[in-house]
């Protein structure tokens, strides 16, 4: 569904990505993992069109991400940021944010999904870490996305609310949802993804079933 | 000769008020005797200069060198907010229009409202006002723009990423720019008068204008003031959005 071909990235005279492709699969939570400074960050990035590769394409669907509206395709391809951003006053007023005709029926119902039980009225700077995380993917799934980008989801979060967000993934995914989830812990990489890509200096490792990765078996 | 107009022996006198600074500075050791000598210097100097250039201007260049005086002022004002807005993709050129479309429209309305006589003598002094007060307003507008797109850069991006349009994205941002550009004139709109009498009124009441005469200009000038401001930094933040953003709607910076 989504795939690097031969994609190299370079910021600021530095080559942050090199040659590489890779496909991430309808219907299954693909991880990224590596080392810092691999370029996992910046390969999510590419594929919700924050980033522009210096040589190489993104396809969706096999077309290039370029053909496509990049309005469109960001509806299409859901991010959730590393620490929680909240950006309404209320949980409604951030539902809202990408879907501003949203009902408190359906605005309700996306909490549900995110496994996040807080009213709607409720003040999103007294929500915690935890809640907040899971306000931000109640608020990417409310765009609609067929696949959601995952940039450490849980990394800015205690052991308890990393393990409430994981259980929210895997239900997604469950659900027929694509994630790309970019994780540094190798033990969430294998509790959550069917596939895996592993960057090293911005060159692709490893790529395939999560559960034959040397990578990933190296967390035990 | 107006006697509220001090003579040159009297302007020589308030050299004095000059020494006083200068005993203040050297007794508390503040190592700034030199700035304030050469300081005072030069702004005498300059204001000779402008003052002999403007009785020029106004004997014999009429109504083209007046508006090639503002057109003058305008492009140094927009040359100063432009430096503010370091981080913003073309600020001097966004400052530039912007002071240029605020001062076209205030004193556009204020001339074509009769307002303000379309004289030399008018539009030069009127014109500084506006200009410099345009140029206020783009400076801090384009200031917290350019500060608003590092700060906050996630909240943008995470608007983006829900499929919005980098205007979108920014307009949160955008409005907070804004406000601080307007609010400082909003509160000396708010305390005109209870602090300190403002330039324009001060000016007329010195040349011996009747007081409730000098409130009439000061009024049209308060008003000119906020029109100037708010249409400058209602350009800048405009067309400032326009340059944040690339084709794919991404946040760039300078």
């Amino acid at each position: 569904m989504l795939a690097l071909e031969d994609v190299t990235v370079v910021r600021d005279g530095t080559t942050v990505l090199s040659g590489v492709s890779a496909s991430f699969q309808a219907g299954r939570c693909t991880a990224v993992a590596g080392p810092s400074g691999a370029g996992k960050s910046t390969l999510l990035r590419l594929l919700d069109r924050l980033l522009e590769p210096a040589s190489g394409q993104v396809l969706f669907h096999g077309r290039p991400l370029p053909s496509y509206d990049v309005l469109e395709v960001r509806r299409r391809v859901g991010l959730v940021q590393q620490a929680p951003v909240v950006l309404g006053v209320t949980v409604l007023a951030d539902l809202r944010t990408g879907r501003p005709h949203l009902s408190p029926d359906e605005a309700l119902a996306l909490l549900s999904r995110a496994g996040l039980e807080v009213d709607l009225d409720r003040t999103t700077a007294d929500l915690s870490g935890g809640e907040a995380q899971r306000l931000c993917l109640a608020r990417a799934l409310a765009v609609g996305p067929e696949v959601l980008l995952l940039d450490e989801p849980t990394s800015a979060l205690d052991a308890l609310a990393a393990q409430s967000v994981e259980r929210v993934v895997r239900s997604l995914v469950a659900e027929g949802l694509s994630a790309v989830l970019v994780s540094h812990d190798l033990r969430q990489a294998r509790r959550l993804a069917d596939d895996v890509v592993v960057l090293a200096h911005g060159r692709v490792v490893e790529a395939g079933p999560a559960s034959e990765s040397d990578y990933l078996a190296g967390a035990s | 000769m107006n006697p509220a107009v001090p003579s040159w022996w009297g302007v020589a006198a308030s050299v004095a008020l000059v020494g006083v600074t200068v005993a203040v500075v050297v007794r508390e050791q503040l190592g700034l005797t030199r700035e304030v000598v050469l300081a005072c210097a030069r702004a005498i100097v300059q204001l000779v200069a402008v003052g002999a250039l403007l009785g020029v201007l106004f004997d014999n260049a009429g109504l083209p060198g007046a508006l090639a005086w503002v057109i003058a002022m305008v492009v140094i004002g927009g040359r100063v907010a432009g430096r503010r807005g370091a981080g913003v993709p073309g600020a001097t050129w966004i400052a530039t229009v912007a002071v240029a479309v605020g001062t076209a429209t205030t004193l556009g309305l204020l001339v074509a409202a009769q307002v303000v006589d379309a004289h030399p003598r008018v539009l030069v002094p009127v014109g500084g006002m506006v200009v410099s007060s345009a140029t206020r307003g783009a400076s801090v507008v384009l200031l917290r723009m350019a500060e608003e797109a590092v700060s906050g850069r996630r909240q943008v991006e995470a608007r983006l990423a829900l499929g919005l349009t980098g205007a979108a994205a920014f307009a949160p941002h955008r409005r907070s720019a804004l406000r601080a550009a307007l609010v400082t004139d909003i509160d000396a709109v708010k305390t005109v008068g209870l602090i300190s009498l403002p330039g324009a009124m001060t000016g007329l009441l010195l040349a011996g204008v009747d007081p409730l005469t000098a409130i009439r200009y000061q009024v049209v000038v308060m008003w000119m003031i906020l029109g100037a401001v708010a249409v400058s930094t209602a350009v800048a933040a405009r067309l400032a959005v326009s340059r944040l953003f690339d084709d794919a709607e991404r946040l760039v910076t300078a």
